[in-house]
């Protein structure tokens, strides 16, 4: 029983944290429309 | 004095500068920290162990020993400015942050301001890491405050936050990039005053962020595997916003190694106003670097498409 309890326990402290992570950071999700080209600086 | 070069440290970034230098036909000295009085007779020093480097490279500065610093550690760099008026009364010439980022970032600004008749932001990110020392840098940084320059003013953030999705070459890709405690946008201010803009951002995980102000968990790794450097520069180009970014991919202790070998290499041979610098500064031949640097085998890919 005390196992169950502390395995809850825990489970709910990390959905916190998480749900705390997830408040606070509003990240911009941007989208990539192209690609990466092998480039040789010119003087 | 005799126009050797010095390396203190033994870890991964020393030995891939090593390599450079032994390239170029230069066989450097190498010592550890305890040791460094050594190489006070060699003409330039560079500094590839752990940071603070501060406080030895002012012992440098007093012999008149150039020295290149890799610390990305951000205390310890505005400590190295600082030794500006002492590294000019003393005839040598110091480069802070010679290294991933900053080092090849300040590089590859001044190499793509030419494509811009004015730049005013800049926004560098990072993913990786090099060392050991490099690895508990990466962690502590994320649990600081961070400093952007924005508008004219310094702003400061918590570390971690500001959540971006960056996109890196591959075969790095997309990672979630945060503010960390970088010297990126203090060196990037000092050595492109006309910015309005400065943004530095590193890729973590949520474990990372979490931990940050936690000791670390684990040993870190001997060496980070994965690695890349993206910057973004904005400006005016033929009278219209214009948006440029370029970004490489590689291990961060060889891309460190390589910067910091040839920036010592480029202040043995050749005649720089003494004092503190940043590469990409106009006193230093960063064109002469980015080619040495990009002749070594690190790539160069530029964004082609939108964001």
């Amino acid at each position: 029983m005390r196992f169950i309890r502390q395995v809850i326990l825990a489970v709910s402290i990390a959905g916190m944290v998480a749900g705390v992570l997830r408040r606070r950071t509003k990240g911009v999700a941007a989208t990539q429309q192209g690609g990466w080209q092998k480039v040789t600086p010119q003087r | 004095m005799n126009s050797s070069i010095g390396i203190i440290g033994h870890g991964i970034t020393s030995q891939r500068a090593a390599a450079v230098l032994h390239t170029a036909g230069i066989t450097p000295r190498i010592t550890h920290v305890r040791n460094a009085t050594e190489l006070f007779d060699c003409k330039v020093v560079i500094m590839a162990n752990g940071s603070p480097h501060a406080l030895l490279v002012s012992s440098f500065v007093a012999q008149g020993v150039s020295v290149v610093s890799a610390s990305d550690n951000l205390a310890d760099v505005l400590a190295l400015t600082d030794l500006d008026a002492s590294a000019k009364n003393n005839n040598s010439v110091v480069v802070a942050g010679a290294a991933c980022s900053p080092g090849m970032s300040g590089l590859l600004v001044r190499h793509m301001a030419r494509a811009f008749e004015s730049i005013d932001e800049v926004h560098t990110a990072v993913h990786g890491t090099g060392g050991p020392m490099c690895a508990r840098q990466h962690h502590d940084s994320l649990g600081g405050i961070s400093v952007g320059w924005h508008d004219g003013e310094w702003l400061q953030r918590p570390a971690g936050s500001g959540r971006e999705l960056c996109w890196f070459p591959d075969p790095v890709g997309a990672r979630d990039c945060y503010r960390f405690a970088s010297p990126e946008p203090v060196l990037m201010q000092r050595m492109t005053p006309e910015l309005h803009r400065i943004t530095a951002r590193v890729s973590a995980t949520r474990r990372d962020r979490l931990t940050a102000r936690l000791p670390m968990l684990r040993k870190p790794h001997a060496e980070g595997l994965e690695g890349a450097l993206r910057v973004e520069v904005r400006g005016v180009r033929n009278g219209r916003r214009h948006v440029e970014i370029v970004g490489i991919v590689d291990r961060v202790a060889t891309v460190a190694g390589v910067v910091a070998a040839h920036t010592a290499h480029a202040l043995a041979h050749n005649n720089i106003a003494p004092g503190v610098h940043t590469l990409g500064e106009l006193a230093l031949p960063n064109a002469d670097i980015l080619d040495a640097v990009t002749n070594s085998g690190i790539e160069l890919h530029q964004f082609v498409g939108t964001e």
